[in-house]
């Protein structure tokens, strides 16, 4: 159904396809072959070294040159082709080579950071495996493989969730985690399935592309009309729902988003690629693929749930104590962010702000793990009993841990936005095009670009409070124990090397020259919409002066706050500190009420089951039992109670009758009287 | 004057009161005088009815005949009775029930 | 000789043998009966390998389409005036029946594998497994109704002691339960099968058939006869037609099981020794769905179409109330039986649609349902063999105590709960496809039927992670104490060997659905055309 490719082209795809098997053979090699050696871990990282390698290797050969797009006949059903294939364009290469950069630091830093445990092979076995189906997820050509790789990230995710499964909490989180996501999954199965009856094909650039089925269909008179057939638009919107779901789970959006911060029990350096870099990223991947589904109503559906999500995400993330559990509702909120992007249309900028994101969100991850490590070293060399990711306990590390400062700052920044870091050109994107989305709409439209805002400055601050209390002030764990002793460092190369690269790469340069104009960034030009990029209006030089303006006057009234100590304090009372630290209560809520609500209706129905439909079963075999009793009763009593009483008069006769003959003459004699006493009587009396 | 009815009635007590004593009693030598006592009506009967056979006073020697078998069998019955007693050591006549050949 | 024939008798004759041995000799018939059962998978690879494909050898409601058939005069009598009575020995296969034949026979060999636990009087059950094993082989082949019949009811005899001599505590309940519910189920079904040969004439000799293909036809129906579509009969104040196919639905949706007919299905499998929990979820469930495609659907298809909006949603509700009961579990096997009924509701979901996918998904779902849970069976099994206990409630920890066990009931419990790269995921989707797909086809079943079907998807997540994570994971705390822990040792090489199998099938289909689509496909196609026919 193609034209043949031409020789470079087939080279690319074989290239493409070996990117992505690469940690599958990793993945097999560890499985089989190495068992817990400390070889996986290079086994490993060489395999998506040659990933990342070949993965830039293809984002240049197509990147903003052709799609190409191979499929061989997987099986029929039917008379359903369903078709195995590689789908490269622009969007694909971009997260192709996104994905495989980004786990490479990873994994250097992982064959550190996993040394001492004792599920080393496990891990990268898990690792590689992850890296397979999100590099997969990224190229495949069809839904089907689609939803099937979604799952397998989220089932890769499941299993480094749970890795350390002795831990309660870590596999109710993976449980919650897999759950959450299942809910999202049946959404994208429902939508997979409402597209192949109304257009008989899984295959996506068939269906997404630009004249695919998609565009070339309307929805008229509450009909959904395609170029194959019609279904009511309901189901259009019920597709849309499922998407939304599906886009939910994954990239946790709110209402399933609180799956997200339980998921920091697993190793931090699988929250920094799986939980912040990529996997929870392929929601929004996902709504670029199927953007051209929706309708203008469902995009602003979009917008204000992403911007609510990034609003109530940020709003927790100011109160929380736990360092992962800022950097998880941070990630939540950017996420947020992203999703709002594609609803307000601005597609390229939330592609764009995915790629920043996925780079100074796994270096402040790394960040924090890094901390946590040596935190943890501190706690088991001198018995103590904390939580070592507790950020009270912390403070005044930049002294101990420069070349991590320098990144956590690095990171911080970009995080904000403020210029000179990648941060700064993708959200400003995102913000100055939701304000041009607003334009000559009502006033409730405004909402969204107005949250935007205050999201920024929330996140202003509680960056640097998260940074302040890390990094500045004086350590307070030694000021609470002050004869612990304390040598603690940077670490080896294979901790500072990922740094250096990620922070690198959440500079200006990697992605525009300009530091200033997001703009001029190369990344849009890869995009269909790019009109936004004219600098049409007042919106693109005010924005990114409002924003950091008052970006930077956030940052100093934390440091006043944290550092100095001598401004205004926060109440820590109040009904909306325990609303944010309690997370909106939102988790309490699903426990409370749908959690229990399944669990009693399932005990229901389970004693509807015993008591009713078995009870009847039972019921039947009582009756049945009943009679039977019955019957046998009248059996007993009145069939054979007839016939003993027959029995018993013939005796009884009988019995009388011996009496007579019992051999005594006296008796035949008496007998013989009778008789003719008789006799004469009945003589006497017929005479007379 | 006594009629040939006296006599029978009195023929007919006898027997009755043989009869009975034959059918209640539970000794055999009781049931040999009942048998007695009957026999001794009949051969009452027979003389009384002699008085219409005055040329051969048929009925006279009838009741001799019998009176003289009536002793001959009342001496065989009660020497059986002798010997039933010997051997069973009762003359119930009811628990003689071992006549059979064994 | 017949491949088919040596197929379904092979077993019987090892029975024989197994008979006639001295029981001395009963340690030697553990591997007779493996021998015979792998003998039977030998065979029926070589039929899978064999079997042609191709619009031409669709099968359905076509004799000649039907492949490695072998038809013998079994009884026939003659009846003077009123014709001669026809029984067939009549076996063939087509697209529908070999990949269940396969399967079949690969969980016969689990089955003898697992039977190694059994302790008491050998010679009986082996040589009662071997009969149970000969019946649902050919009920899979039979093509004659009575022949079907025959091995049909064959099948309950040996069940029934199988569970009720080798069984738990509870046995005899559970077999009596489980006999009267199918007999039931059966008993009518003889009446409509009557029915049918009278009102059916075979078009080559004249004679009254059984031949179940001939039933297809209704230019075969006498007229004015009980089941033929002109005569309009009616039986109680209902359609003839509609009477026969209720009456087989409820024969079948016993065995499938649909709720509310499902009650003996608990019960019997937490009763029953291993093997017969693996041979009774692994293949007599699926004769129940067999039994749908091959005799009620294709036997009243009309009546299969205007019910379809019933069967689809009996099989919606049996997809949630058999999840949301087995969330309500605490007894491992219990809790694997209720998912069963849920699983097999997919199975209904598809067929009910009436659509290629599906059928095909729920033929695939069949297959796929008989690895996975011939594997979660045997999975509990180990742990109950080892401890006499299967309370999820009183283990925890069993991820370090027995990690290669863990890995097995991970990837069981995965591949069941429908992850991609396993077969029900497949089948699944499938028949979710199928069934949606239906309105805008034939406008069978509406939208939210498939809809609710995936929320099952959902629910069975929900149960199999809550018991991984309170059985397997966490820090060890065994009810036992030391005891069960010294106990429950980690899978032995028997053990492995059985299980691999069964996974790498699983992967293989998840991975490959062609194994199965690419033979079934063409009698799926037919089968949906001829359904559309009526």
């Amino acid at each position: 159904m193609n034209q043949p490719l031409s020789h470079t082209d087939a080279q690319t795809v074989t290239l493409a396809l070996i990117a992505v098997l690469l940690p599958f053979a990793a993945f097999v090699i560890n499985f089989l072959v190495l068992g817990k050696s400390k070889a996986t871990g290079w086994v490993s990282t060489l395999a998506i070294l040659a990933s990342a390698v070949l993965g830039i290797t293809v984002f240049f050969k197509v990147w903003d040159k052709q799609v190409m797009h191979v499929q061989y006949l997987w099986f029929t059903i039917g008379t359903t082709k369903l078709y195995a294939g590689v789908l490269l364009n622009n969007l694909s290469v971009l997260l192709l080579a996104l994905v495989s950069v980004i786990a490479l630091p990873v994994h250097i830093y992982s064959t550190a950071y996993m040394n001492d445990d004792e599920g080393y092979g496990h891990y990268f076995r898990y690792l590689s495996f992850f890296c397979f189906s999100m590099l997969a997820l990224v190229v495949v050509d069809n839904l089907m493989l689609f939803y099937a790789f979604w799952e397998l990230v989220g089932f890769s995710s499941y299993l480094l969730i749970g890795f350390w499964f002795t831990r309660d909490s870590a596999v109710i989180a993976n449980k919650k985690a897999f759950i959450m996501n299942r809910i999202g999954d049946i959404g994208l199965l429902t939508a997979i399935i409402i597209l192949f009856t109304q257009y008989h094909t899984f295959d996506i650039a068939a269906l997404f592309g630009s004249d695919g089925l998609i565009v070339r269909s309307v929805i008229t008179h509450g009909e959904w009309v395609g170029p194959v057939g019609h279904i009511p638009a309901v189901w259009q919107y019920v597709a849309f729902g499922g998407i939304f779901l599906a886009v939910a789970a994954k990239s946790a959006q709110f209402p399933l988003h609180t799956w997200l911060p339980d998921a920091m029990e697993g190793p931090t350096s699988v929250s920094a690629l799986i939980h912040a870099a990529t996997m929870v990223a392929a929601g929004v991947f996902l709504l670029g693929r199927a953007y051209a589904l929706f309708t203008e109503t469902e995009l602003t559906i979009l917008a204000f749930v992403g911007c609510f999500t990034a609003f109530m995400a940020a709003t927790i993330a100011l109160t929380q104590n736990d360092l992962k559990r800022i950097l998880a509702y941070s990630t939540i909120s950017q996420l947020g962010f992203m999703v709002m992007a594609m609803g307000v249309g601005a597609y390229a900028s939330s592609l764009f702000h995915l790629a920043t994101h996925a780079f100074f969100k796994c270096l402040l991850f790394l960040v924090a793990g890094i901390v946590i490590h040596q935190v943890k070293h501190i706690k088991d060399d001198n018995n103590l009993d904390i939580d070592p990711q507790n950020i009270l306990h912390l403070g005044g590390l930049r002294k101990k841990l420069p070349l991590t400062f320098i990144a956590a700052i690095i990171g911080g920044l970009a995080l904000i936005g403020l210029p000179l870091t990648s941060g700064y050109l993708s959200k400003d994107g995102i913000l100055i095009q939701s304000f041009e989305w607003s334009e000559g709409r009502n006033i409730f439209f405004k909402l969204v670009p107005t949250f935007g805002l205050l999201n920024t400055w929330l996140t202003a601050f509680y960056v640097s409070r998260l940074i302040i209390k890390v990094f500045f002030g004086e350590f307070r764990l030694q000021k609470m124990n002050p004869h612990i002793k304390i040598h603690i460092g940077d670490g080896s190369w294979q901790y500072k090397l990922p740094l250096i690269l990620l922070a690198v790469c959440c500079l200006f340069p990697l992605f525009s020259l300009n530091p200033l104009l997001y703009e001029d960034a190369w990344l849009f030009h890869g995009f269909f919409q790019i009109n936004f990029l004219v600098r049409s209006n007042m919106y693109h030089t005010i924005i990114p002066a409002l924003v950091n303006v008052l970006s930077i006057g956030v940052m100093y009234g934390a440091w006043m706050l944290y550092v100095k100590r001598n401004t205004w304090s926060v109440p820590q009372t109040g009904f909306l500190f325990r609303m944010s630290c309690n997370e909106w209560y939102i988790d309490k809520f699903y426990n409370r009420v749908i959690v229990k609500f399944v669990l009693i209706l399932s005990d229901t129905l389970y004693w509807f089951d015993i008591k009713v439909v078995d009870g009847l079963v039972n019921l039947i075999q009582s009756i049945g039992i009943a009679f039977s009793k019955m019957a046998a009763w009248f059996d007993h009593y009145i069939i054979d109670g007839l016939l003993n009483l027959l029995a018993a008069v013939v005796q009884g006769i009988g019995d009388f009758a011996r009496r007579f003959q019992r051999g005594k003459v006296q008796y035949y004699l008496y007998s013989m009287l009778l008789a003719l006493i008789v006799v004469f009587i009945l003589k006497i009396l017929i005479w007379t | 004057m006594i009629t040939l009815t006296h006599f029978m009635v009195v023929s007919a007590g006898l027997f009755c009161i043989g009869l009975f004593i034959i059918v209640s009693k539970k000794n055999a030598i009781q049931v040999l005088l009942g048998i007695e006592l009957m026999l001794n009506a009949a051969i009452l009967n027979m003389v009384a009815f002699s008085r219409y056979d005055r040329v051969n006073n048929g009925g006279q020697m009838f009741a001799l005949f019998a009176i003289v078998l009536a002793a001959a069998t009342t001496a065989v019955a009660l020497a059986i009775i002798l010997n039933v007693y010997r051997r069973y050591k009762t003359i119930n006549p009811d628990e003689i029930n071992q006549l059979k050949d064994q | 000789m017949n491949i088919l024939t040596l197929l379904i008798f092979a077993p019987i004759l090892f029975g024989f043998i197994i008979l006639l041995l001295p029981s001395s000799w009963r340690a030697s018939f553990k591997y007779i009966t493996l021998i015979a059962t792998l003998l039977q998978l030998g065979i029926s690879i070589w039929i899978y390998l064999n079997f042609k494909t191709g619009p031409t050898n669709a099968g359905i409601n076509f004799v000649d389409e039907f492949q490695f058939v072998q038809k013998l005069p079994w009884i026939h009598l003659d009846l003077g005036s009123a014709g001669s009575m026809q029984i067939d020995y009549f076996v063939g296969i087509d697209g529908i029946s070999v990949t269940l034949l396969v399967m079949t026979c690969l969980v016969m060999v689990i089955a003898a594998v697992a039977s190694w636990e059994i302790k008491g009087n050998l010679k009986g059950f082996f040589a009662l497994f071997l009969l149970l094993d000969m019946a649902v082989i050919g009920v899979f082949c039979a093509l004659d109704f009575f022949l079907f019949y025959t091995f049909y009811e064959l099948m309950l005899l040996p069940l029934y002691f199988l569970i009720g001599m080798w069984g738990g505590a509870r046995r005899e309940y559970a077999a009596i339960k489980f006999f009267l519910y199918t007999l039931f189920g059966s008993v009518f079904m003889l009446l409509v099968m009557v029915g049918l040969y009278l009102s059916v004439k075979d078009p080559v000799t004249g004679n009254h058939t059984f031949n179940m293909i001939y039933m297809m036809d209704q230019a075969n129906y006498i007229q004015g006869s009980v089941f033929s579509v002109l005569s309009n009969a009616t039986l109680l104040g209902m359609p003839a037609r509609t009477v026969g196919f209720v009456v087989l639905f409820i024969a079948f949706a016993i065995k499938v099981p649909v709720v509310p007919l499902h009650t003996w299905l608990p019960d019997a499998h937490v009763e029953a020794p291993t093997p017969v929990s693996i041979i009774l979820a692994g293949v007599l469930l699926k004769i129940g769905g067999y039994g749908i495609i091959r005799i009620c659907m294709s036997l009243f298809p009309d009546v299969a179409h205007s019910g379809a909006f019933w069967l689809g949603l009996l099989g919606v509700i049996s997809i949630l109330y058999g999840a949301f009961n087995a969330l309500a579990q605490r007894d491992l096997k219990r809790m694997i039986a209720y998912s069963s009924v849920s699983h097999m509701g997919f199975v209904l979901l598809g067929l009910a649609s009436q659509t290629a996918e599906g059928v095909s998904g729920a033929v695939m779902q069949m297959v796929s349902h008989g690895f996975l849970s011939t594997m979660l069976f045997f999975l509990v099994g180990v742990v109950y063999n080892r401890v006499h206990n299967r309370d999820i409630y009183n283990f925890r920890g069993l991820g370090t105590l027995m990690p290669k066990y863990t890995v097995y009931i991970m990837i069981a419990f995965f591949a069941s709960l429908g992850l991609p790269g396993f077969s029900a995921f497949i089948a699944e989707a499938f028949s979710l496809a199928g069934a949606f797909k239906s309105h805008s086809v034939n406008g069978l079943l509406p939208y939210w039927m498939a809809v609710c079907g995936s929320v099952g998807i959902l629910l069975s997540a929900a149960y199999l992670l809550w018991t991984l994570q309170r059985m397997f994971f966490g820090k060890i705390a065994l009810k036992g104490g030391d005891i069960w822990k010294n106990a429950l040792t980690d899978l032995n090489t028997r053990e492995t060997l059985t299980l691999l199998p069964l996974a790498l099938m699983a992967l293989a289909l998840g991975l490959m659905p062609s194994l199965v689509f690419a033979k079934i496909n063409d009698s799926v196609l037919a089968l949906v055309e001829f359904l559309q026919i009526k």
